[in-house]
């Protein structure tokens, strides 16, 4: 069985994909790439669509990722807001990276927002946690635990004052 | 029910192009999307066609829209209005430098080219050429779809190939 094939298949894996960093904030509806196909000044741009693309693409379902191909002598990006703002990305002569570096610095969600949306989402993830943001905010409230100390004085054996006599 | 919320939130803002339509009022805009497909792990392109309101008719056949959902459907078919038309066929501007681009090289760049050569009278003046669609209908029958002339009719229609 031959390995994967095509060009570079290494973008066609999940762990290539859910390794995107480039996450758009939530007020970004398209995100549209102008490069031309021939032309030393678009080798980056072309790069870009073809490394990562995909991964923005699988990080931001919602978002319409649109390529438009010779329009222009110089490739640009632009960025489409939900109130009709557009920002516009000059990415000519630019590596990919620099490309990247720039997007995620204007337009990307920040660490700290991503991390924060994770621990969220695992939160909700599991229905067994209880806590601030669950559906159970103590496990006072299930059948079979231990009833809430606030409505129903919890037995001597469990309270510290007893345990531990005060000489 | 979460790919119903997925599709809703995506038709909010589009960008499309847009294609020859026989409806008078509404104009017919495809939009490009990818769409994973889940044993390669590849994005391919599907297209969705929309019916959109246009009643100053600025969308020509070829021209790249925005599209916005309408609060309420027109018709049956129209869901969406052209909000504006970003990128006119043939007329784009260059969003970096603001001038005027004929697909990969500036006009400017082209008419200092041919006033270098010699410069034709028959040759292609953009600032005398008249605005878009004057032959439409005459001799230009690209804003309609076509299709194959399998018989000869007595009626001849200029939309058939």
């Amino acid at each position: 069985m031959p390995f994967m094939k095509g060009r570079a298949p290494i973008r066609r894996t999940l762990n290539y994909l859910n390794a995107g960093k480039l996450v758009f904030k939530d007020k970004i509806k398209i995100f549209s790439v102008a490069y031309n196909i021939i032309g030393q000044n678009n080798t980056g741009a072309k790069e870009f669509v073809f490394w990562y693309l995909p991964q923005i693409q699988y990080k931001n379902p919602n978002v319409q990722v649109a390529t438009l191909k010779n329009l222009t002598p110089t490739p640009f990006i632009k960025c489409y807001f939900e109130d009709g703002r557009q920002i516009l990305v000059d990415i000519d002569n630019k590596s990919k990276e620099d490309i990247l570096d720039h997007l995620l610095n204007t337009v990307g969600k920040s660490k700290e927002v991503l991390e924060a949306e994770s621990i969220a989402a695992e939160k909700k993830d599991n229905p067994a946690n209880f806590g601030v943001g669950c559906e159970r905010p103590c496990i006072c409230e299930v059948y079979g635990q231990v009833p809430c100390p606030g409505v129903i004085p919890l037995p001597k054996v469990m309270r510290g004052k007893y345990k531990n006599p005060a000489n | 029910m979460s790919r119903h919320l997925a599709d809703a939130a995506k038709k909010f803002l589009l960008l499309g192009q847009c294609v020859p339509t026989v409806k008078q009022n509404a104009t017919k805009i495809r939009v490009k999307r990818l769409e994973l497909d889940e044993n390669l792990l590849m994005y391919f392109r599907k297209d969705d066609f929309y019916y959109c309101h246009d009643p100053e008719k600025k969308c020509n056949t070829g021209d790249i829209v925005l599209i916005q959902a309408l609060p309420r459907k027109l018709t049956k078919l129209i869901t969406h209005e052209v909000k504006e038309v970003v990128y006119p066929f043939g007329d784009i501007t260059d969003p970096v430098t603001g001038k005027k681009v004929a697909k990969e090289r500036y006009r400017e760049d082209i008419d200092r080219e041919a006033e270098i050569y010699g410069k034709l009278k028959s040759g292609f003046d953009y600032n005398k050429a008249p605005p878009r669609g004057w032959q439409d209908g005459k001799k230009d029958f690209t804003s309609k779809p076509t299709y194959t002339k399998f018989h000869v009719f007595d009626e001849n229609d200029p939309y058939a190939v």
